[in-house]
């Protein structure tokens, strides 16, 4: 990893209106879980788990790494800026390595924190089974996992955002929902069968579609997979000029 | 990375480095940019010059290892340009795109570049490129406030902090200032004269004119013409060309000029004789030899149409 490139994305990103957005996204589920204690709620855990699933894990999370994920290249790319770091005697691996780093930092810095939080707001007063941690670390790695292939993506098209959007919202938002098989290619179905391996609520309370390990193992192909392509594809990458 | 390739000090160009394109092509879906364009290049300074559209940051873009050739190969000091980011040790790139990191400073972006680079004493090196380009009253304000000519030193100073034995520069001038381009020519002289190669785009003829030794001239995505910009000038003998020449007896010189073979036409008017003549070299070495016979002095003898303009023209109505 190159610590240059690296402080480089930092400094990038705490200069873009994206921080604020970031930001605003992290504060919405520690929000919402304000707002859920202050009702009435027949069972606290199952509430809580599938407030976590479908706010944190189905929306914030796809969404704060799709911010980060397709602007930490992506944005250089498009304005041309990519080049002072491309003409440079430095490896692909360690730009897309530094540039990972910092967006997936960056991420788990709003991220995590906020689904803790959040988690811990919605079982105050109960026992905490594993619920607000299982989700803690669910988050984290979908962090990693969701920010490799947003990365993959701005390196790969000019219109990842647009993809990033239609995979969040229609492949896991619907069709995976609809054809379970598919839930083998879903970074939400990962995330949400290792939060259900480490809480230690009942499946009546939040059962994943998917095993916790499986869901483990396949982030882990998923990241490492995505990061080689975004080397390959950054190392044919082309300078589309105007002449 | 080794320390012996950390840094290299000013003055050390070798020679031997070269760009070298063969049988080059480049072309986007149908659209052929670049057509089978073949061309070497030493040190100095090398012009690439075209209309808009010609396809110069094509080649100058493969050159920079950032378009691969359809077809053919372009080398850098012997080696593929193309998937080799170890060539930019040896190798500055200033892109046409005027996009800056606003948030930096100019120094620190010139120290980011020189971190990149990987040299020993990056610090020292942006300061040394800084004062190149004339920048260090600017250099701790952010790039974003900066003018289109700071943004434009503050560029080149990134392209130069780690001493290139190869320059690339895509249409370096364009909406630059006079004193600035005054000062880029006196800079880039200077580095060639180390014995280091450089290479700009350029469509503004005077430019090229001025500071370019070599010029490629691309027109339509072919090199239609390459080498010392009077040389090529000399060599398109079957378009005439026109001299004006003084002397002490112009009327007597016209007459024993009209009679040479060389001569298409002569002129006589009150100050001068305008003559035009298809073989520029033999006429060069008839007009001394015939005014001596006639025992005339001559005063003047100046080609009127040497501007790259004229040879430009030419080239792309050929």
């Amino acid at each position: 990893m190159n610590a240059t490139v690296f402080k480089l994305t930092l400094r990038q990103f705490a200069g873009q209106r994206r921080s604020l957005l970031l930001f605003g996204l992290a504060l919405v589920p520690v929000a919402l879980a304000v707002l859920f204690r202050l009702g009435e709620h027949a069972d606290q855990h199952e509430e809580t788990a599938h407030f976590l699933a479908d706010v944190v894990i189905t929306a914030i999370l796809p969404l704060a790494c799709l911010i980060l994920g397709t602007s930490a290249l992506g944005s250089e790319i498009e304005d041309g800026t990519a080049v002072y770091v491309l003409a440079k005697p430095v490896p692909r691996r360690d730009i897309i390595a530094a540039k990972f780093a910092a967006s997936a930092l960056i991420a788990a810095a709003f991220l995590v924190p906020a689904t803790a939080v959040s988690g811990l707001i919605g079982l105050q007063g109960v026992s905490e089974e594993g619920i607000a941690t299982g989700f803690t670390i669910a988050v984290l790695v979908g962090v990693f996992a969701y920010t490799a292939v947003f990365m993959l993506l701005s390196v790969a098209t000019s219109r990842a955002l647009l993809i990033g959007l239609a995979y969040v919202f229609i492949w896991e938002g619907l069709i995976t929902e609809l054809f379970s098989g598919t839930r083998y290619l879903s970074i939400r179905q990962y995330c949400l069968g290792i939060a259900d391996l480490i809480s230690t609520v009942s499946e009546r309370d939040f059962e994943a579609n998917l095993g916790g390990v499986e869901g483990l193992v396949l982030a882990g192909v998923v990241v490492a997979t995505a990061l080689v392509f975004a080397v390959r594809r950054l190392e044919a990458f082309e300078l589309i000029g105007t002449d | 990375m080794t320390m012996a390739s950390e840094s290299q000090p000013a003055g050390s160009a070798s020679p031997a480095v070269t760009i070298e394109a063969v049988n080059v092509s480049r072309w986007y879906g149908n659209i052929v940019a670049v057509n089978d364009v073949s061309f070497s290049l030493g040190p100095g300074i090398t012009g690439l010059l075209g209309p808009n559209g010609a396809g110069k940051s094509t080649i100058l873009h493969m050159a920079a290892g950032f378009l691969r050739p359809s077809k053919g190969t372009v080398r850098i000091a012997d080696r593929p340009a193309w998937q080799n980011h170890e060539m930019y040790r040896s190798v500055g790139l200033v892109p046409e795109r005027e996009s800056v990191y606003p948030f930096l400073t100019g120094y620190e972006f010139v120290l980011l570049s020189a971190k990149l680079f990987g040299l020993s004493d990056p610090e020292e090196a942006a300061h040394r490129a800084i004062r190149a380009v004339h920048m260090e009253a600017a250099q701790n304000r952010r790039v974003g406030g900066y003018s289109k000519g700071m943004r434009q030193r503050i560029r080149i100073a990134a392209a130069i902090v780690h001493d290139p034995q190869i320059l690339l520069l895509d249409e370096p001038f364009s909406g630059t200032d006079p004193a600035l381009r005054l000062q880029m020519t006196d800079l880039l002289r200077r580095m060639a004269g180390e014995g280091r190669t450089i290479v700009f785009s350029s469509h503004i003829l005077d430019e090229v004119e001025r500071l370019a030794e070599n010029v490629l001239v691309i027109v339509a995505g072919r090199l239609v013409a390459s080498g010392d910009f009077h040389a090529i000038r000399r060599l398109m003998t079957d378009r005439p060309h026109t001299f004006t020449v003084h002397s002490s007896d112009n009327r007597g010189l016209a007459v024993a000029l009209v009679a040479d073979e060389s001569v298409i036409g002569v002129e006589l008017d009150d100050e001068h004789l305008t003559v035009r003549t298809s073989q520029f070299a033999d006429f060069t070495h008839a007009a001394p030899r015939l005014a001596k016979t006639e025992g005339i002095t001559l005063q003047a003898l100046l080609p009127t149409d040497e501007s790259l303009e004229s040879v430009f023209s030419y080239l792309v109505k050929r």
